[in-house]
């Protein structure tokens, strides 16, 4: 579904390339997690999948980027947001101010696909429940708080069903009921055939709710896999990504000789329980 | 939001947002074809009070025009009505400059018809939404970018006033005095101004990319999703009043209302 | 320096009534930790102790200082607030420019603001970065430069509105490696997080606040083992602390160390 091959990118007027013969492959209808520390790049790259780089930002890119069948370089921005829609770290942002309620705000992307006015509202009407942001409907999306604009905007591109769904960062604003929403949102997506970028740091939650976690650091992927595996990976620490408690308590455990090395280390809590209550000697 | 709109269950608001302009378009014809003093009076009394009335607007609109239109009206009555030249009937002196009533009538007409004006573009902006009016002309074949910078441009003012608090408010919080003198106050708003200004500047960068991100520039045909409301009465009444001001203009032109 | 908040009301001019009577009790140089559901009033409450929000009814005091009618830049030199966004704080062209702006309202001797400076930005890991222009640095780096022109106040009260939101992990350890020495020179540190671990780790003291009100206040082994505050604020526990729920262990863990000994007390027990 995504294919990365030997992309480098250098941004408008710097010198350092922030990725370097970077290959990735991402497979169509999965939860496919990003990890890495921050400045590494992340952002960058969400913005090489769904297209922006080149079309939106210059610079020079490298190596061939081929997302839903597309070949980004040579397609035009359009043909790929109408495939992936990209949600960016900033909410405040990303509400266009093309539209004075929250309702016109989320339909807005629909009406510039050109979907018939009943589908669109049952779309709207469908989201707006889904993200339950009923009593936001009339409101403007500019007077609202930074956790809820973050739902409007990533509302108003779920609402869009683009096959690829880019998440850089969706929760920042968001507070511990408003994180699980989203996830429950991406895993609902993901159900229905929609291949899912996430980059995230909470790790946690990416272990529950991801297929296949990478690594990005100097610049590429430098490892891919199951997240069981990646984020109890013992060189996560020196790229900059951290791991749960779960998985440093049982580093911390194996250090004083109270659990075996040999046994999985535990990254989820249910892994962990299974680790500490039984099967350690 | 930045705007003069008032929600109220008027059949003023209700009507489709073209019909209105349609309507001022109307007013704005029939007011400059006809010059006599008394003509702008008659539209004032006879169409934008009732019109006031109706709207449930009546007291904002006022206040507006004479806010607007009021030191102009007075400006004239004196301007014209001590130096205009034609003048015949005195009406009173002050000292050395007569007061005559001939100027007072043209001035009575020309700032009439200023007033006029002002109530009528003013009634409609306090009726109408700007969103429904935007998707109303954007129907009927006003580009989109054209609505997009009316509509961001009116979201972002108020959005701009309350980020320049939230940075006035960080930099107070770093012992930044607000109190004082002119000279004192000036020199604190410097502070303010390089984020204000920079947060501009990335905002705009990034907020056109979730434009793109909407597919905002697609040349498919496009729907709107809010419906503003139209009749056939309505599309009549729109011809009816174009041909109305047109006629008036004609015969105002060819000497037969004069 | 010691906060006391008595009987706490604060209704928004809208009408909506955001703290529904706090009181709160800040030993001086302990770490709080608030935590709670968007919208619970945590940024409400901190948001009165250097005096942006006056209390409607109550009273907040800093120290001997009552806040009620001081103005925000007289609090300023007890209470150093570190906003959560810093793009609305950092204007000077140069980071040293920005670092200085605090100290040098307060009044801070030019003589001694250059040392200021630098030694506030070595603290968060920018040490040689005076001269950047802020705007070039990353945000996770601005937020940095934030932080260090707090910390330049040298406020006795140091108030963290989401520290460690969008930091990886070298940054929450940077985050963590503050309050702890903020904490080790005797300063109150004063947070809102919604990270639970964090809190746990680093903090003597949590408060769980929900719809304007503290739901439970005390040690954070005694808050994160009171599962019904937790449920009615919408929060979770911690991660070991659940872990230890599960591993049905009595009390609770608060940190890898903690489970360790635990964990060699109950090999001990067979």
């Amino acid at each position: 579904m995504i294919e990365l091959a030997g992309v480098t990118y250098t941004y408008p007027d710097t010198e350092r390339a922030v990725l370097h013969g970077l290959d990735l492959s991402i497979t169509e209808g999965i939860v496919f997690g990003i990890v890495g520390a921050s400045g590494v790049g992340k952002s960058t790259l969400a913005k090489v999948i769904s297209g922006f780089i080149p079309h939106s930002e210059g610079g020079e890119l490298e190596g061939a980027v081929t997302v839903a069948g597309i070949d980004v370089a040579k397609a035009t921005l359009l043909d790929v947001v109408s495939k992936v829609g990209l949600v960016t770290q900033n909410p405040f942002n990303q509400i266009t101010g093309a539209r004075f309620s929250v309702e016109e705000e989320i339909a807005f992307g629909l009406e510039n696909l050109g979907i018939p006015r009943d589908e669109m509202i049952e779309r709207v009407g469908a989201v707006i429940a889904r993200f339950g942001i009923q009593e936001l409907r009339d409101r403007s999306p500019f007077a609202l708080s930074g956790g809820q604009q973050q739902l409007v905007a990533i509302a108003s591109i779920v609402v869009m069903e683009p096959a690829i769904l880019v998440m850089d960062e969706p929760t920042s604003q968001l507070d511990p009921s408003g994180t699980r929403l989203v996830f429950d949102i991406i895993d609902r997506v993901a159900e229905q055939g929609t291949t899912v970028v996430l980059l995230e740091h909470k790790l946690e939650l990416l272990r529950e709710h991801a297929q296949v976690v990478a690594v990005l650091a100097e610049g590429r992927i430098v490892l891919s896999g199951a997240p069981r595996e990646v984020l109890a990976d013992d060189r996560l620490d020196q790229w900059g990504v951290g791991s749960t408690r779960f998985t440093s308590a049982a580093r911390a455990a194996i250090s004083a000789e109270l659990a075996s090395a040999d046994s999985a280390i535990p990254v989820s809590l249910k892994e962990a329980v299974s680790y500490f209550s039984g099967g350690r000697r | 939001m930045t705007t003069l709109y008032l929600d109220r269950p008027s059949p003023i608001h209700r009507l489709n947002p073209v019909t209105k302009l349609v309507g001022l378009l109307a007013v704005v014809l029939v007011v400059f074809a006809l010059p006599q003093w008394w003509a702008s009076v008659a539209i004032l009394v006879l169409v934008m009070v009732p019109a006031a009335v109706v709207s449930g607007v009546g007291g904002r609109l006022l206040l507006v025009t004479l806010i607007l239109a009021g030191p102009l009206l007075l400006v004239l009555i004196i301007a014209q009505g001590f130096f205009y030249p034609g003048r015949e009937t005195i009406l009173f002196a002050l000292g050395a400059l007569q007061f005559s009533l001939e100027g007072l009538l043209l001035a009575v007409g020309v700032g009439t018809r200023t007033a006029v004006l002002v109530a009528a573009s003013v009634l409609l902006l306090l009726t109408t939404h700007p969103g429904a009016l935007m998707t109303a002309l954007t129907e009927r074949g006003m580009p989109a970018k054209v609505s997009y910078v009316v509509s961001s441009t009116l979201q972002i003012i108020p959005a701009f006033r309350t980020r320049a608090e939230s940075i006035l408010l960080a930099q107070r919080s770093r012992g930044l005095r607000t109190r004082g003198n002119i000279v004192r106050r000036v020199r604190v708003l410097l502070p303010l101004v390089t984020p204000l200004v920079l947060g501009v500047f990335v905002d705009v960068e990034e907020r056109s990319t979730a434009m793109e991100a909407r597919a905002f520039g697609s040349t498919r045909s496009r729907v709107s999703y809010a419906v503003i409301p139209d009749s056939r009465g309505q599309q009549f009444s729109r011809w009816a009043l174009i041909l109305l001001a047109l006629a008036v203009v004609v015969l105002s032109f060819t000497g037969v209302l004069r | 320096m010691k906060v006391s908040v008595h009987g706490l009301e604060f209704v928004y001019p809208s009408g909506v009534k955001a703290l529904d009577g706090v009181d709160l009790e800040v030993e001086s140089g302990s770490r709080l930790g608030i935590v709670g559901q968007n919208g619970a009033g945590k940024t409400t409450l901190v948001r009165h102790l250097n005096g942006i929000f006056q209390p409607t009814v109550g009273t907040v005091r800093i120290g001997d200082w009552e806040t009620k009618g001081r103005d925000i830049a007289d609090l300023a030199a007890r209470v150093g607030y570190v906003f959560q966004n810093p793009d609305e704080q950092l204007f000077a062209r140069t980071v040293a420019g920005d670092v200085s702006f605090g100290p040098r309202n307060l009044g801070v001797p030019p003589e001694r603001i250059d040392e200021l400076v630098n030694l506030s930005l070595e603290r968060v890991g920018l040490a040689g970065e005076g001269q950047t222009h802020p705007y070039h640095l990353s945000l996770s780096e601005r937020k940095r430069v934030a932080l260090a022109s707090v910390l330049a106040m040298n406020t006795p009260i140091v108030v963290l509105d989401e520290p460690t939101t969008g930091q990886d992990a070298r940054g929450v350890a940077m985050i963590e490696r503050i309050v702890r020495q903020l904490n080790e020179e005797g300063r109150t540190v004063i947070a809102i997080t919604h990270d639970m671990d964090f809190c746990a780790e680093n903090f003597d003291r949590v408060v769980v606040m929900a719809q304007g009100r503290i739901l439970a206040d005390g040690e954070p082994a005694d808050v994160f083992a009171n599962g019904e505050a937790l449920d009615e604020a919408r929060v979770e526990p911690p991660q070991l602390a659940r872990l230890a729920t599960a591993l049905g262990w009595t009390g609770t863990v608060l940190n890898v160390e903690t489970f360790v000994n635990r964990l060699r007390d109950s090999e001990r027990s067979r």
